[in-house]
């Protein structure tokens, strides 16, 4: 991860002021920055989003393609998830500097996803065992400070309600094969129900508090922090402890719990903007990258 | 999934016989009694074997055997860190690596995908990093690795305590022990360190996942935590208290092996 200096003296002032609920930049323990979302930027892709938390900034793209379904089971279609971490973002990323972290929040995302009810992967299925849709997310890191995990679970949401899937229909031909065919009309599409799709929470534990949405100031003071996924109803689909340090139990359980208060809260004005964004349509102002 | 480059795969032309199964696999019961007598919904793990020491060009090395789980783990080191540039000069560095023999799961080679590796790995390391005082070893390093010969289930926790095990064999300061316990949450109940079987039986029940924990008893610290699937907050938390119980059970096992590693290495009291 980009990592900054933080000399004892800000360490001593980031700690004392969250202790008593203010952060450096006035934020409550449990704030987010301000948060932009935006559909739709990519006009390759099947679905794409960005996201912009703070100075972080997330670009996801998702594409369909036809594959083989996995042996084990044959009547669902999967996710494949890659996270790339652009040189963009910090000097520390060039070349294979940034593949590490881009493998560890790849398994991440492998993990929150791994489990029946996030997406609805039987909807996915074309033909048993032989076609499905195979769903290659790819995550681009623009810009990092802090929170990464946040930002693209936010970002993976966005890009999933904005997927288009084009509608497929099955006929056998002579020798009794099955042959795939796209409809004719570009834009006859299967969209995805998101309503379930979890939203990452990261808790960095500083001093004897916990703070959400911590920057990498805030970041460098902490020892351990835990990322939690949680969807709409409040059920946790992952927990993970990152960092090097250690956590009392009783953190950890507090810790559960605020995240998953905050988590909860967030899927609400997160559909609610999509929606409206979706509705505005033709008439949507496009903000892209340099709004 | 990203595929490691460096290690070369067989040609993926062969598939297990187990796909070609005729009638339904055998899926084992989410109540009653499992499958080898445990009770579910209590505490109750997997009686252990380990001894320290088997490896002898490792500094330290340990082996454990939970069931049919069995894992062999060698610790080298401190030694001189190669990269010099990005070593932080005041405190070591631990490198862990964690590695599945081919042969160690139903399916030949299924773990063998270098990037789910990679996060077993790095899971381990962020367990066992607080336990150790590494601030008494400035500019080495020391290196941890595990090898599962078998995967019977909790594969994760016991490379843990397998790990902490080879590491106090090591004579490497550490704080503490670290232990690992794992729980595998089936709609309502639960089952503790669960086995193969168990861990991979994807049942219809609404709520299911796995947990692992790592924990230091003697600190009362959690240094490790992971869980998948889907469960509520307060089962969650449940089931880290219930993980926590498990590690406190396996606890005087670790202890009583490494004192007897200890006067097994140790010269004999002179004759006076």
């Amino acid at each position: 991860m980009a990592t900054v200096k933080v000399s004892e003296a800000e360490k001593v002032y980031i700690l004392h002021g969250i202790r008593d609920d203010l952060r450096v930049d006035g934020r409550s323990c449990e704030d987010y920055r301000h948060m932009e979302v935006e559909t739709d930027v990519v006009s390759n892709t099947d679905g794409s989003a960005r996201v912009s938390l703070g100075h972080t900034a997330v670009l996801v793209g998702i594409k369909a393609e036809i594959g083989k379904p996995r042996p084990l089971v044959p009547d669902e279609g999967y996710l494949e998830f890659f996270v790339d971490c652009s040189a963009n973002a910090t000097p520390e990323f060039e070349g294979r500097g940034g593949e590490e972290l881009g493998i560890e929040l790849s398994n991440t995302l492998y993990r929150v996803f791994n489990n029946k009810s996030s997406v609805d992967l039987q909807s996915l299925c074309i033909s048993a065992g032989e076609h499905c849709w195979v769903l290659y997310v790819d995550v681009l890191l623009l810009q990092c400070d802090g929170n990464l995990y946040d930002a693209i679970s936010v970002a993976i949401k966005a890009a999933l309600f904005n997927t288009k899937i084009p509608r497929v229909h099955v006929s056998s031909d002579e020798e009794g094969g099955k042959e795939v065919e796209l409809s004719d009309d570009p834009f006859d599409c299967v969209r995805l129900n998101v309503e379930s799709v979890p939203c990452i929470v990261t808790l960095c534990k500083v001093g004897h508090r916990h703070v959400v949405d911590a920057t990498l100031q805030e970041k460098a003071c902490s020892v351990a922090s835990l990322i939690i996924a949680v969807t709409h109803r409040g059920t946790v689909t992952c927990a993970k402890k990152v960092g090097g340090g250690s956590l009392d139990p009783e953190s950890v359980f507090e810790m559960t719990e605020a995240g998953k208060r905050v988590g909860k809260a967030l899927h609400a004005p997160l559909m609610k903007l999509l929606q409206q964004e979706e509705s505005l349509g033709k008439k949507r102002q496009k903000v892209g990258f340099l709004g | 999934m990203p595929t490691d480059t460096r290690r070369i795969r067989g040609p993926e032309v062969s598939q297990s016989p187990s796909l070609f199964q005729c009638g339904p696999a055998v899926v084992p019961p989410s109540h009653g009694a499992r499958a080898d007598g445990r009770q579910r919904d209590q505490v109750d793990v997997r009686p252990v074997f380990v001894r320290c020491g088997l490896v002898s060009q490792a500094k330290g090395s340990a082996y454990i055997e939970a069931g049919d789980t069995k894992l062999l783990c060698s610790v080298y080191g401190p030694k001189e860190t190669e990269r010099k540039d990005e070593t932080d000069m005041k405190c070591g560095r631990l490198t862990t690596d964690m590695r599945f023999a081919p042969f160690s799961c139903p399916e030949r080679g299924s773990w063998i995908q270098g990037s789910q590796s990679k996060s077993f790995s790095l899971m381990l390391q962020e367990s066992l990093q607080p336990a150790l005082c590494l601030h008494k070893y400035p500019r080495s390093q020391i290196e941890v690795n595990v090898m599962v010969l078998e995967n019977s289930g909790s594969v994760q926790a016991h490379a843990i305590t397998c790990a902490s095990l080879a590491l106090a064999d090591a004579g490497i300061e550490m704080y503490d022990l670290v232990l690992g316990c794992s729980i595998r949450q089936d709609g309502s109940s639960y089952v503790v360190d669960p086995t193969y079987l168990e861990e991979n039986n994807w049942s219809s029940s609404e709520h299911q996942g796995g947990l692992t924990v790592a924990f230091l008893p003697s600190l009362n610290q959690v240094s490790g935590l992971q869980s998948d699937g889907e469960m509520t907050e307060e089962t969650l938390s449940a089931g880290i208290r219930t993980c926590i119980e498990g590690c406190y059970k396996l606890y005087p096992v670790i202890q009583q092996a490494l004192v007897k590693a200890v006067r097994r290495a140790a010269p004999p009291p002179p004759e006076s």
